[in-house]
């Protein structure tokens, strides 16, 4: 699937994998790329949604009010049931030795699940195939971060959908514009 | 206000988002507990159906969820 990736595009995908991981999220959603498309400095994605007057503050505030912010700690969650995990910790490890809590199996499972490859969700998958399909409608032979936005555009449900099409950030100007603007580069 | 009418004033918050994060949060710190107590009352010579009296579930459903531990 990302054979045809260029490094930028490819960049954007790690990104996204780590900014779910950090938000707690099950799945990578269509959202995540949409954010990740800044991470990666000087791309055509960018580009052409500056030309839409959209900034990464714009996008970033948008995401963020869709899904109530980062997932909140452990500690924070169990404070708010009256339960002070650095308390419980205390007690388990004057009783079973420094570090017991964090130590057993299942406290490293969940670990694990926020270190491993986060699963695209239906929504994501469907707009990487469509960047496919943007590029080659375009008869370009990579699929760069100005396909992933189109595609991100073209899934037309997803979280960045609703974004973009919030800031009026449509699919037929937009092919117009990746296509000027590579013509362009060629060119120039 | 102190702290702890704070965090009671939280936890009857009707957000869902904040009560299912906590729900999530005391699982995972109930099987990490759980875990710790088992392995303890193993060590200390303890039979599945002791353990499983105690916790008050079935001898199969421990020593299946335990046995792979290898005690």
């Amino acid at each position: 699937m990302f054979e045809r990736f260029t490094d930028k595009a490819r960049r954007v995908v790690v990104h996204a994998q780590e900014s779910a991981r950090e938000r707690g999220a099950d799945s990578l959603r269509t959202e995540h790329l949409l954010v990740s498309l800044f991470a990666v400095p000087d791309n055509l994605a960018v580009t052409v949604l500056a030309a839409h007057n959209v900034t990464r503050a714009d996008i970033e505030a948008d995401v963020d009010r869709m899904r109530g912010g980062p997932a909140p700690s452990d500690a924070d969650a169990l404070a708010t049931l009256g339960i002070d995990l650095d308390e419980v910790r205390r007690q388990v490890e004057e009783a079973f030795g420094p570090g017991a809590l964090d130590r057993t199996r299942a406290a490293q499972s969940r670990d694990g699940r926020r270190t491993g490859w986060i699963r695209f969700d239906p929504s994501s998958k469907k707009a990487l195939g469509l960047a496919l399909r943007e590029a080659i409608r375009l008869e370009h032979h990579y699929i760069g971060t100005e396909h992933l936005l189109l595609g991100l555009i073209h899934e037309g449900a997803g979280g960045a959908f609703h974004v973009l099409d919030g800031r009026g950030v449509h699919l037929g100007p937009s092919r117009i514009l990746v296509e000027e603007l590579v013509r362009g580069k060629r060119a120039g | 206000m102190t702290d702890a009418t704070e965090v009671a004033a939280a936890a009857s918050s009707r957000d869902p988002s904040v009560g299912l994060a906590a729900v999530a949060s005391l699982r995972g710190l109930l099987e990490s507990l759980e875990e710790l107590q088992v392995t303890n009352a193993r060590s200390q010579g303890w039979s599945w159906q002791q353990i499983a009296e105690a916790l008050r579930v079935s001898r199969q459903a421990v020593h299946k969820k335990y046995r792979r531990f290898g005690f």
